[in-house]
């Protein structure tokens, strides 16, 4: 198109070829100081990586591996434990959040007075660092005195959860508690996303499904849900991911080791741990590979289902 | 939602004052909403109140209190006392704009040449940066500090701002909007003579203004709010960002409850006032862009 295309009248083949010429090296100034950036920074260290699992430091170089550190990996019953912990706190997450993201957009969506304000102070968590706002419910889920347990308390609740002190797999556990925290920063960003799904439903399907006599409710999960289908597909996808990289509220609350009882510890705070802590780069290398092939098996597929539908909607 | 398909005869009677035929749900939905609203803002206002509080060092009551007996600003003395804050917020400045300028100038440059250039390659580079959004920062993390170490970065602005001056997502979302400019304006800024760079800088960057906004915000709230890379590449306390200086400080003072909040709200303020004044913005770039911070 344009660059290569000289528009001015040419005065003979040379100048053109070499105006032709100059036009592309210009490209080549604007691309390759971003590109030997993301190489430098992005491609090499992800390349190191790859390396380091299949290598073992010994003093004065090093030796190929092959799979040993995959092999200690996965007869490791803590990185099972962080695989677990992260695969559960996700998929409590998105259980929870998608629906009551869904319903609450569905009441913005439809209230009348004051939902710019009510937009403002459900995003404000979403602002907030993940850091602040583990520290602020370090305090909120304290036993004795913490506003959640002396809110129950008032309700005449004497058997109190000890919510973030209890590793165990229960409802009022450590698990649940920092379950609550992410729903709670996160249901703004779901309802804001949501909503925006909502407003892009065209009206003329919910005015002929008031012809037909539907009921709101009926309208509801027969026009609104079904529509919505991009938007779940998109959040599911983007939600995994950040689950499968959480870190920094469970790091607050739980040190690298995610306690009480590694009860917290997620994958990244596993490699955390076993990078910066322990020093075993090649461990850590081998558990930031296997992260990167789940998440790229997340966003793959995601991606093709929807793409797929992307495009048959196109044609 | 029925009342959809009946909207204008309905906004003349609310004109006359008289209640419209759905104010029973409208008022149990707005009741709804306000209750979740609460649940919301109540963490937030109990941490101030309790950051005010001198005794919650001590002892708290057992019935959370709205407002402590003993306001003051005891904590936040000790809080800016305990971290060098002002040090923190330097910092945290330094990195926030450092990347923000470099992250929109690169990205810009290559969405540019994307966008509008014509060269051998160009499909495959594009591929290669869009490569980029499928490699999460966790993957790169440990080899990156090794890397930074072997640099003798660790400890410098460099090392918090470099790994983060360019980006598939960045450059895709400006290639995108400078896509949708008018060849034929480019085209006579060419027959006047002027360089492709000059284009760049007088007629694409302001063109591109809205998305080069919202990238800021984007980008201002994933780098003020990182923690695990700082935590990762800066061991002395004259160069943590605020953000890391809170997680430390909070491990720290997990017993003085009340200095531990007054350090949290220090660190989250200037972000939430920013928000308050540019709450529009921000939230149409999260939409727009569909990645939060």
């Amino acid at each position: 198109m344009p660059g290569s295309a000289p528009s001015s009248a040419d005065s003979g083949i040379f100048s053109g070829f070499r105006r032709a010429f100059r036009g592309t090296l210009v490209w080549y100034g604007f691309v390759l100081p971003p590109l030997f950036l993301i190489l430098v920074f992005i491609g090499y260290p992800t390349a190191l990586a790859f390396e380091q699992s299949l290598f073992t430091e010994i003093p004065g170089g090093r030796e190929f591996a092959g799979t040993y550190h995959f092999e200690r990996l996965f007869q490791n019953q803590v990185f099972w434990g962080a695989i677990g912990n992260t695969v559960l706190l996700g998929v409590a997450f998105l259980v929870i959040i998608i629906p009551l993201a869904t319903i609450f957009a569905s009441m913005l969506n439809r209230v009348r007075r004051g939902s710019t304000p009510l937009k403002v102070i459900y995003f404000l968590p979403q602002l907030t660092s993940s850091v602040a706002v583990a520290i602020m419910f370090n305090y909120v889920f304290q036993p004795d005195w913490g506003l959640l347990n002396g809110f129950l308390r008032q309700l005449g609740i004497t058997n109190l959860p000890l919510w973030l002190a209890d590793p165990r797999y229960s409802l009022t556990g450590s698990r649940a508690a920092v379950t609550i925290l992410a729903v709670w920063a996160g249901l703004g960003y779901y309802i804001i996303v949501t909503l925006a799904g909502l407003q892009s439903v065209p009206t003329d399907l919910y005015d002929a499904a008031a012809i037909d006599g539907a009921s709101p409710l009926q309208s509801w999960w027969y026009i609104t849900l079904p529509s919505l289908r991009p938007t779940f597909i998109f959040l599911i996808m983007t939600g995994s991911i950040d689950a499968l990289a959480r870190f920094s509220d469970l790091w607050t609350l739980g040190g690298p080791g995610g306690s009480p009882a590694r009860s917290l510890q997620s994958i990244v705070m596993f490699m955390y741990q076993q990078g910066f802590e322990s020093q075993d780069f090649s461990l850590s290398a081998a558990t930031a590979v296997v992260f990167f092939l789940i998440v790229l098996l997340i966003t793959g597929a995601a991606f093709w289902g929807f793409l797929r539908r992307e495009f048959r909607a196109l044609r | 939602m029925a009342e959809q398909a009946i909207a204008i005869p309905e906004a003349k009677v609310q004109r006359r004052w008289r209640l419209p035929h759905d104010w029973r749900s409208q008022t149990a939905i707005f009741i709804t909403l306000c209750t979740g609203a609460l649940f919301m803002l109540l963490p937030f206002w109990w941490m101030f109140a309790t950051s005010l509080s001198r005794k919650a060092d001590i002892s708290m009551p057992r019935t959370p209190q709205l407002w402590p007996p003993d306001p003051g600003i005891f904590n936040y003395w000790i809080a800016t006392n305990n971290l060098p804050i002002v040090r923190l917020y330097f910092n945290s400045l330094v990195v926030v704009g450092g990347t923000t300028i470099g992250y929109l100038f690169f990205c810009s440059l290559a969405g540019y040449a994307f966008a509008k250039g014509r060269f051998p390659g160009k499909s495959f580079l594009f591929i290669v940066f869009l490569a980029t959004l499928f490699i999460p920062f966790e993957t790169r993390m440990i080899p990156l500090y090794l890397f930074m170490g072997q640099l003798h970065l660790t400890n410098t602005y460099w090392a918090l701002i470099l790994p983060f001056l360019a980006g598939g997502f960045g450059t895709f979302l400006m290639r995108q909007t400078i896509s949708s400019i008018p060849d034929e304006l480019l085209e006579a800024a060419r027959i006047d003579g002027a360089s492709e760079f000059r284009i760049f800088v007088q007629i694409i960057l302001p063109l591109c203004r809205p998305t080069l906004a919202t990238l800021a915000i984007i980008n201002v709230i994933w780098r003020w709010n990182d923690v695990l890379w700082p935590l990762l590449v800066t061991s002395d306390s004259n160069m943590f960002t605020v953000t890391q200086g809170l997680a430390l400080e909070g491990h720290s003072q997990g017993t003085y409850t009340g200095v531990a909040l007054a350090t949290a709200v220090l660190a989250i303020l200037p972000v939430v006032v920013a928000y308050l004044f540019l709450q529009r913005y921000v939230i149409r770039s999260v939409v727009s862009s569909g990645v939060k911070g």
